[in-house]
């Protein structure tokens, strides 16, 4: 059975907000297996890896780096190299951090690869979710490879214009310039003609709107969303009440 | 005021109107749509884009508006259909009227807001670039159709009548679960015809709908046409060609500059002083003169290819649309085989071919923007296997089909010189630029902004910035497209002149008789390889 | 279909229902104090936090508050933005992250995410900037989701430079460095706490340094953190603001007169042109 999108953006961000108000490390690499290995199931494990790998790779050294060496707060020295110090505190803390973060990166990255856009526009559109909001998201996702592909053509216009790129610094910057140009003022105008176009389809009115597409959405994945949405909070406002009196000063 | 009382009569009814086919007398048949526009501005601009045009259409009839490339065809369309709106777009003083409901505007802030949604209702605009319509958020057709339906809160069973009801008269019917990003361009452009027909509009504005059309894209969409003139839609059509297309109209409208130079019935004005004037091109080009161009001699060729094969790899999609192997295999299609070119000096040779053998990749291949996978590319009797593109630029000079993305500079006089000085030396840039700006036409417009040229005039600009390096080689794709009559002259002299100074031209263009009376060598790009024809 | 009147109500009674103009105001008003409360309470309290632990509390609030805010902000400015602005939207968005990547190939040693964003607003005004940052970065989370809880941040960028550009700073090129600056001392001192405690520290390795030099100091997280963002995020709003700029300069007029906010308030260099008939 199709999952509908709103139940697996909520199962998604409830999980999510559910790792960081345990704050566990353990709990948080449980997650973060599951999501891969829930990846590797609907096929998208590879893509998900390598996105979530470019984005926590250089996270995870600044990590290391900073509190692996520098935690002023810790007690357990393991080793001191002149103002570096590597505690077990520090260590621990990197390690809940990174985590932490992986857990969440996977889990919404995971939503984000799987997920079918035109039914995520439907179920929003649904829910009365402005219709600017939904349009945003979507134009944005078609424009991205749209955009690469415009760039590409742009260069091997001005390449067959006589522009040289030359390795410094200045001519670099110079040919960014002139590839930005054409590309923002290319971008710039379609929109303009594109804003007169959805006006005159009544984008712009602000009326109840229908919706020409269908989505199936089974009772038990209500359910499971309002169980999820509860549970969330649960957790959220027991972490908040059990660490409410140490963290505020009185 | 020129355009005084006498248009519109106080109940809105056309003094003016072609006589309706029907017989019926014009005067009492109330136009589906009529402007008198005395003047419209845009934000920012000093100069008038329109003025003292008068313009009034009756059910059922096909309307022409010809003029060439920034007449204020496509200007006068959208004020039509609500596009561009005065207070809004610009200064409008004049009126619209729909029907029996009429809108005064006098360039204030007192004037009506056109509610765009509820006008686009009676008034609807197709523009020239199809994709534009879209709404670029919808995943197949259907629900692009459904798009403007949506808005407006129409009930979904409604909806579901009304798209199988306006795909079946468009011929989407088949189409209608593809995704609109991967039409080809006929049918895009009749995705955008039903997107505006799907609101039933008494009066459709279609900018440049056969341009760049095949000829069966364009007689299906001749077929639409006559079929929403039989359900009574006013069709106001807006061209630089006149057709066979816009032939069939009853009244034609001819612009220059913005303001109305000709009107009539299309059998008055022929092929008429107005219409030469205004830059619109008649059915079948200009006749060129290949004859008086001396023959090249037998010199070193300046561009020579050698058994050039090349392919896009097979998981490419830029192969994918032209690899159409049996049974829909996808193969690493060799698009390119064994090629062989030679252009010498002062030749003009042409290449044409069907869309997707492969033309423009050829083309690519002059200038390195594109590396051949076997064989070799020789220019002025060297080869350019590792010189970079920016580099080859100099002896290469290379007119895209898409002029926008080539042009980067402030005014015209500096997007002429950019990199002259380099080339040239300080001294010759400028008396270069300054020539190429001449050939092209373009002297007078030296400190415009290169992006608000019209259309035609931003070719002939790209233009003038390969002629300014006179190259050794000028490579062109598609040249004629969306250029208006001035622009094609233009373009004929500046390629005659390049010739006879000793530069080799390719031209490349799906256009035969262009091809023919430009020319001196037509080759065809035919299964991976050229012949002469 | 509804027969509908081919012509708006006038100009003064635009936004149709009475009450919807204060709604939208008060949603304004409710998302910037939820930020500002957000940040106020995390600074409270953070140097309990630090000894105390792992980061989930204040991770919770700054998300949280933060996130809030950026809705609310959202909510109350986006059904208002004309056609014309909100197609300009993913045209930003996708700039933030091509022409940082861009200029990324430069090698200057900054994120310059934010071209997108101030060229709106330069265009549209500090409303659409404001919601032009919260939807990139809830957009963006698609691709990455740790950009997200950034929003306020982004937003505050967006908001800045509308009213900057309202100011007229954007009409004479060596101001537009100036109004950057001065953002970007203020959107750094918002986005520290997330950086602080949602993720524990900066993703770059040269903020990275940065940090860790003061951490040797002594400083709590939030502190370091503070301080990094403000030796960076000027300079980086300096930058983004200047390219930002040129880029609206190098736009035909045309063009940047289609925006009344451009128009009403004057906000690139250069007259409006006599109205001919005037």
């Amino acid at each position: 059975m199709r999952l509908h999108p709103l139940t697996a953006l909520t199962a998604a961000c409830c999980a999510a907000v559910m790792t960081t108000a345990a704050g566990s490390w353990p709990l948080s690499v449980a997650v973060a297996l599951a999501a891969v290995l829930l990846a590797a199931r609907t096929g998208v494990a590879a893509r998900v890896l390598l996105a979530a790998g470019v984005i926590l790779a250089p996270l995870f050294l600044s990590l290391l780096v900073l509190h692996g060496l520098f935690f002023p707060e810790g007690h357990t020295v393991l080793a001191q190299w002149g103002p570096a110090r590597v505690t077990a505190e520090g260590l621990g803390f990197a390690l809940e951090l990174a985590s932490r973060t992986a857990a969440c990166v996977l889990l919404l990255l995971l939503f984000s690869f799987t997920v079918s856009v035109p039914d995520l526009l439907t179920a929003l559109a649904a829910r009365r979710i402005p219709p600017q909001f939904s349009f945003v998201l979507a134009a944005t996702l078609t424009l991205v490879p749209a955009m690469a592909e415009r760039l590409e053509k742009i260069r091997q216009a001005q390449e067959a214009r006589g522009l040289v790129v030359g390795r410094g610094l200045l001519s670099r910057l110079a040919a960014a310039r002139l590839q930005a140009v054409p590309l923002v003022l290319g971008l710039v105008e379609d929109a303009g003609l594109r804003a007169q176009a959805l006006d005159a389809r009544g984008f712009g009115t602000t009326g109840p709107r229908t919706s020409y597409r269908q989505l199936q959405d089974p009772p038990a994945q209500r359910i499971f969303r309002a169980t999820a949405l509860l549970l969330a909070a649960a957790a959220v406002v027991l972490r908040l009440s059990t660490a409410w009196p140490a963290a505020v000063p009185t | 005021m020129a355009c005084g009382g006498a248009y519109v009569t106080g109940d809105g009814r056309a003094q003016l109107g072609q006589p309706a086919e029907d017989g019926q007398p014009a005067a009492v048949t109330l136009p589906a749509a009529a402007a008198r526009i005395r003047s419209f501005s845009f934000h920012g601009d000093a100069v008038e884009a329109l003025r003292d045009v008068q313009l009034a259409v009756l059910p059922g009839t096909l309307t022409a508006v010809l003029g060439g490339s920034g007449s204020g065809k496509t200007t006068l369309g959208k004020l039509i259909a609500g596009w561009l709106r005065g207070g809004h777009s610009g200064v409008l003083r004049g009126s619209l009227a729909l029907g029996a409901d009429r809108l005064e505007f006098h360039g204030g802030s007192g004037d009506p807001r056109i509610n765009p949604a509820a006008w686009s209702g009676r008034v609807g605009y197709v523009p020239q670039d199809a994709a534009a319509m879209l709404s670029s958020v919808r995943s197949t057709v259907a629900e692009e159709l459904a798009f403007g339906l949506e808005n407006r809160g129409v009930p979904r069973l409604e909806m579901i009548r009304q798209v199988a009801r306006i795909a079946e008269q468009t011929g989407l019917s088949g189409l209608l679960e593809r995704d609109p990003a991967e039409l080809s361009g006929g049918e895009l452009r009749r995705l955008a015809v039903a997107c505006a027909a799907i609101a039933d509009p008494e009066v459709l504005v279609l900018d440049e709908p056969l341009a760049s059309l095949d000829a069966d894209g364009a007689s299906q969409l001749r077929t639409l046409v006559d079929r929403l003139l039989d359900a009574g839609t006013a069709v106001v059509l807006l061209s630089q060609t006149a057709d066979a297309l816009a032939r069939s109209a009853g009244h034609w409208i001819v612009l220059n500059g913005g303001t109305v130079t000709a009107e009539g019935p299309p059998a008055e004005l022929g092929n008429g002083a107005a219409l030469r004037d205004a830059g619109v091109v008649a059915e079948g080009l200009p006749a060129g003169t290949p004859g008086d161009l001396p023959l090249a001699a037998a010199s070193t060729p300046v561009l020579e290819l050698r058994g050039i094969g090349f392919g896009y790899g097979s998981g490419e999609t830029r192969g994918a649309r032209s690899a159409r192997g049996p049974a829909g295999v996808v193969p690493p299609v060799a698009l390119l085989r064994d090629l062989d070119l030679t252009v010498r000096p002062g030749e003009i040779v042409a290449i044409t071919g069907p869309n997707g053998t492969g033309k423009s990749t050829l083309l690519r291949h002059f200038n390195g923007l594109l590396r051949p996978q076997a064989g070799e590319v020789r220019v002025e009797g060297g080869g350019i296997d590792r010189i970079p593109t920016g580099r080859i630029a100099a002896s290469v000079g290379m007119l895209f089909q898409q002029p926008r993305d080539q042009l980067f500079e402030r005014t015209v006089l500096r997007e002429v010189g950019f990199g002259l000085r380099r080339l040239a030396g300080a001294e010759a840039a400028a008396g270069r630029a300054q020539e190429a700006l001449a050939a092209v036409g373009l002297s007078d417009a030296a400190q415009a902004h290169p992006a608000e040229l019209p259309s035609s005039r931003q070719r002939l600009l790209a233009l003038a910035t390969v002629l300014a390096r006179r190259p050794a080689v000028i490579a062109l794709d598609e040249p004629t497209v969306g250029l208006d009559r001035h622009g094609l002259e233009r373009l004929q002299h500046a390629i005659a002149a390049a010739a006879a100074r000793g530069a080799g031209v390719v031209l490349v263009t799906h256009d035969l008789a262009y091809a023919r009376a430009n020319a001196q060598r037509i080759l065809a790009l035919d299964g991976g390889s050229l012949r002469e024809i | 279909m509804s027969p509908q009147s081919l012509t708006l109500p006038d100009a003064g009674s635009r936004t149709g229902a009475g009450t919807a103009p204060g709604r939208r105001r008060l949603l304004e008003i409710a998302g910037a104090t939820a930020i500002a409360a957000t940040y106020v309470f995390l600074v409270l309290t953070q140097p309990v936090e630090i000894a105390n632990g792992p980061a989930s509390f204040s991770a919770l609030v700054a998300l949280g508050g933060f996130l809030l805010g950026a809705v609310l902000l959202l909510v109350a400015v986006l059904p208002v933005l004309p056609t014309s602005t909100l197609v300009l939207m993913p045209v930003a968005i996708v700039l933030n992250v091509v022409l940082g990547q861009l200029m990324g190939s430069t090698g200057l040693p900054f994120y310059l995410d934010a071209i997108g964003t101030v060229l709106i607003a330069v265009l549209a005004g500090p409303a659409a900037g404001a919601a032009t940052g919260v939807l990139g970065s809830i957009v963006w989370s698609f691709f990455n989701p740790t950009v997200l809880p950034f929003a306020a941040g982004a937003a505050l960028i967006g908001f800045l430079a509308g009213l900057a550009a309202r100011g007229g700073l954007f009409r004479r090129f060596y101001l537009a460095p100036v109004a950057g600056f001065l953002t970007g001392i203020l959107a750094g001192v918002v986005s520290a706490p997330i950086a602080a405690f949602v993720y524990g520290g900066t993703a770059g390795l040269g903020t990275g340094a940065i940090v860790s030099a003061f951490r040797a100091m002594g400083d709590t997280l939030l502190a370091a953190i503070t301080k990094q963002a403000l030796i960076s995020d000027p300079m980086d709003k300096a930058i983004v603001f200047t390219i930002a700029a040129l880029l609206a300069y190098a736009l035909p007029r045309r063009t940047t007169f289609q925006f009344a906010f451009v128009r009403r308030f004057r906000v690139l260099a250069g007259k409006l042109p006599a109205d001919p008939a005037a």
